[in-house]
């Protein structure tokens, strides 16, 4: 039964979007959960709501390890044997309830799910306002998801169970439902953290959107109205929602991405520029910004003509290139690829 | 204080908790739902892991469908249960449920072409998405379903008290929004307890963390009639480390498109249950692997505790993963999968007994209040039978509604509330705090009340629990005094409860003088079908309590014998 440690770190390890750089550093899933020996002792800090005047913010504890510990655990410890008054939430203990969320050392981890670290410091979710330590407030995201009506709507009646379906068709969907809403991604996500400067859902809302957006039997018209109040487009793609969520859900490669191709086709206003993009370069071989600005504001692009003078001294856009349009072997290339090939403008 | 009112108020956001409240809607009534975690994202069933198809739905054949209802009444509730109860919600199950889920948009895993993929053997089961998380996606649509019926809810708040008309009758709730701090009352013409199979009265168990019997003190403390207390079922192989994770299970039901499924060694590494050679209606053997692990802990080769190993070693990784998530502990603790065995443990799971209702319309033995899902005696659980019970109090609710007074609940009362609650968050003793205590009591169900019990036991555990409330809670320390988000508090809240449903739990395990299924009482080894294939009733009385007995009938199967030694019994 007892697995020696060279037989573990010679187990084959899968690089994928979630661990790349991991491997590298040999910080493989066995290697975490081996490099204690029962009775170490685990320096945690953990981030108070609370303080009396002069303390640190951040409370500092020593834990011993038990076989296997999880950050709740170690919270556990803290509450049962150092602070009572800790304030951290959690139900399940197995990765269902998707609650215990926290940022163990800057990184958004399920506090039931993370294996400890010998140094933790450990801070509630961001992107939520905190009631107390590490409990956060949810509603906002509540009432996003509210908002989006995640539900689906038929076109035709239900018929009987079961209904013709092919898991083919429920691929996506199906990745997003695998969701148990723990927040890690809206914590993650640095377009959520520019706070009301866009009407972006978040990566969350948008894996609940997911759930029945890419579900087949959902009514396209339901699926419009829904994305309508998504502000998907402001996605930059990032990735941090993919990296950190807990459950491997690869929310940007199979739900926001899916999700954006819906818009661009239901709502194709909320796409414009998307188009512009791809305009652009299908025309150009590259990304032309004068174009780009134009043909995303028209008009209103000149109405501020200090920031023409800003972009143009500082060599952001150059109109003579603009209008000097060169036919060049990218730009023969893009449009085959664009324009001719599979993807039609 | 706020005093918020309602037609009924629904206290438990599972899985008959939310489908009372959408039945309710939708017959006319105005429902709240008061949970006292998230609605939908606590308590068991979430945990539902595959979903078994009754009757003759997707193909099953007659076999398949009498060996289910076998099943039922049977290993899940060693007959202990109203047969004609089970049948209806076979019916249910098949006719109505299904369909239901699918046309609000759960999806039921297919393969590539479109079947539905089914697990194998006599009884035969699908998945919601994935077999292992079906709860997930089941609770979420029943959450959002909530959120689109309108229906109102109140979250992170515990119900405290049942609050009592002037004739008896419950009239309301008292409850605390844990995050605010705020006290409200609720007052309804009916009062629904749905509050769960799982609680967190053993040491190891798999109830969520808010699980602390809230359901069965408030329904004693106001006179209702409980059963079967004692039938306490059990996990038999869920993961031994790390604490957090002692309701990681190591799956034991048949596996979705798969031949195979797991096994459980001994701690010489011999194999002492595997799933399809020792079980016989091949799906859910939980008692018969604890039978299994009784032996083996009675010969040395195993503890409660640990000692013991379970896995997938026997079967091709590539098929446990392609529709289950069991593998997922292995990968994320680094270990080599399906070669690894893990060390698992017992854990305390679904109470079989608790209040007891009219299967009929599920009213509990007092004007006003009714008792839905795994809080109610009736059965033990499955997240099919939780949601048949969420429509049969619906439908017992609209037929009596008319009936039900017009809420008086005494000022008297709500003050007394807020006098209990105050008392209890200004706990400056110099004792251990409510967390210490908790673990204490858990602690004495775990070894003295633990899978195989005793009377002397039983008794000393009787002795342990007194102490903790007469000496241990007067003298308990909180150190925090604020009302938001004050866990001390609430584990000092929870911890009252504890006390009253273990002691009642005890009681009734020294009444039953028989072994049954997973009971198992060393001093009487053992099943009487003669004397105790009864329910096993618990009524309070003015200077206590005292047990009735009231026997099952057996309209569809039958035990077939008197007495037996019940680790020999199939069952």
């Amino acid at each position: 039964m007892a697995i020696s440690r060279d037989t573990l770190t010679a187990v084959a390890f899968a690089v994928d979007g979630r661990r790349i750089g991991q491997a590298e550093q040999h910080d493989t899933l066995a290697e975490r959960n081996l490099r204690f020996k029962p009775g170490d002792v685990l320096a945690v800090k953990v981030r108070r709501s609370e303080v009396p005047a002069g303390s640190d913010i951040y409370q500092a504890f020593e834990v011993p390890y038990q076989k296997w510990m999880r950050v709740l655990d170690a919270l556990n410890w803290i509450a049962e044997n150092a602070a009572a008054d800790l304030a951290f939430r959690w139900f399940c203990g197995s990765k269902m309830c998707g609650t215990c969320a926290v940022r163990m050392n800057g990184r958004e981890v399920l506090a039931c799910w993370e294996a400890v670290e010998p140094d933790m410091i450990i801070e509630p979710l961001r992107n939520l306002p905190v009631i107390r330590d590490l409990v956060v407030d949810r509603t906002r995201y509540e009432e996003k998801v509210a908002s989006l009506e995640p539900w689906i709507e038929r076109r035709e009646p239900y018929g009987a169970f079961p209904e013709p379906l092919t898991h083919k068709q429920m691929k996506d969907a199906s990745k997003a439902l695998d969701c148990i809403s723990c927040m890690c991604c809206y914590s993650a996500c640095p377009v959520i953290g520019l706070g009301n400067l866009t009407d972006f859902a978040g990566p969350a809302p948008l894996v609940q959107l997911g759930q029945t957006a890419l579900d087949p039997r959902n009514s396209p018209e339901k699926v419009r109205r829904s994305l309508e109040q998504s502000g998907i487009f402001n996605c930059v793609s990032c990735y941090k929602c993919e990296e950190v969520c807990p459950a491997s859900i690869p929310i940007v490669s199979r739900i926001i991405e899916p999700l954006k191709a819906k818009a661009a086709q239901l709502v194709p206003e909320m796409a414009i520029n998307s188009f512009a993009l791809r305009e652009v370069v299908a025309s150009r071989g590259r990304v032309d910004p004068t174009e780009l600005v134009l043909r995303v504001q028209g008009l209103r692009s000149l109405r501020n003509p200090r920031r023409i003078w800003r972009l143009l001294t500082r060599g952001k856009i150059n109109p003579i290139r603009t209008l000097l349009r060169l036919k060049t072997a990218a730009a023969a290339a893009a449009s085959h690829l664009l324009r001719d090939g599979t993807g039609k403008s | 204080m706020r005093v918020v009112t309602t037609d009924v108020a629904v206290i438990g956001g599972g899985a008959a908790g939310c489908y009372a409240a959408l039945n309710l809607s939708k017959r006319g009534l105005k429902p709240l739902i008061i949970c006292k975690g998230l609605v939908g994202k606590s308590g068991a069933s979430l945990f539902a892991g595959n979903l078994v198809i009754s009757g003759r739905a997707l193909g099953n054949s007659e076999e398949n469908a009498r060996n289910t209802a076998e099943f039922l009444i049977k290993y899940h509730n060693q007959f202990l249960i109203d047969q004609s109860w089970a049948q209806r919600c076979g019916q249910f199950i098949e006719k109505v449920y299904y369909p239901e889920l699918e046309e609000a948009g759960l999806y039921f895993r297919r393969d590539d072409s479109g079947e539905m993929v089914t697990s194998p053997g006599k009884i035969r089961s699908i998945a919601a998405n994935i077999q292992g998380n079906s709860g997930v996606p089941f609770m979420d649509l029943r959450r959002k379903q909530i959120i689109k019926a309108g229906i109102a809810r109140m979250e992170e708040t515990v119900a405290t008290a049942l609050l009592r008309n002037s004739d008896g009758s419950v009239g309301g709730i008292f409850c605390l929004n844990y995050l605010t701090g705020e006290y409200m009352v609720v007052l309804a013409r009916a009062v629904i307890l749905a509050t769960g199979y799982s609680d967190r009265l053993h040491i190891r168990s798999t109830g969520t963390r808010e699980m602390s019997g809230d359901g069965i003190a408030m329904a004693w403390r106001a006179g209702a009639t409980l059963l079967n207390m004692e039938m306490q079922w059990w996990h038999t192989n869920d993961l031994a480390h790390p604490p957090s994770w002692q309701r990681m299970q190591i799956y034991p039901n048949p596996m979705l498109g798969s031949e195979k499924s797991a096994r459980i060694l001994n701690s010489a590494g011999k194999e002492f249950f595997n799933q399809q050679k020792d079980d016989p209606l091949a799906f859910g053997p939980y008692t018969v692997q604890l039978k299994a692990l009784v032996k083996q802990v009675r010969a040395g080769k195993a503890r409660y505790e640990g000692g013991y190993y379970a896995g997938f070693d026997n079967c091709d990784p590539a098929e446990v993963e392609t529709y289950t998530t069991y593998a997922k502990t292995f990968h994320q603790l680094g270990l080599p999968f399906p070669a690894t065995m893990a060390e698992t443990a017992v854990s305390s799971h679904y109470r079989q007994g608790g209040i007891d209702v009219d299967t009929n319309t599920m009213r509990s033995s007092i004007p006003g209040l009714y008792a839905a899902g795994g809080v109610g005696g009736h059965s033990n659980g499955l997240i099919g039978l939780a949601t048949y019970d969420g429509r049969v109090v619906a439908e017992g609710v609209v037929q009596d509604i008319a009936n039900l007074k017009a809420p008086s609940v005494s000022q008297s009362a709500i003050d007394a509330e807020c006098l209990r609650l105050d008392h209890l968050r200004s706990s400056f003793g110099d004792g251990s705090t409510p967390a210490k205590l908790k673990e204490k009591l858990r602690t004495v169900m775990w070894e003295k009340a633990g899978v195989e019990k005793n009377a002397s036991d039983l008794r000393s555990a009787l002795d342990d629990i007194e102490q903790i409330r007469a000496d241990l809670l007067p003298g308990m320390k909180i150190s925090n005094t604020g009302k938001s988000v004050n866990y001390e508090w609430l584990d000092a809240i929870d911890l009252v409860n504890m006390i009253d449903v273990c002691e009642l739990v005890i009681h009734s395990s020294l009444e039953r003088k028989e072994s049954r299924g997973p009971f198992i009482r060393q001093d009487f080894p053992l099943t009487d079908n003669d004397n105790w294939l009864a329910a096993n009733i618990l009524k309070k009385s003015g200077n206590g309590l005292r047990f009735e007995k009231r026997p099952y009938g057996l309209p569809l199967f039958a035990p077939g014998f008197s007495t037996k030694d019940n680790l020999e019994v199939a069952w």
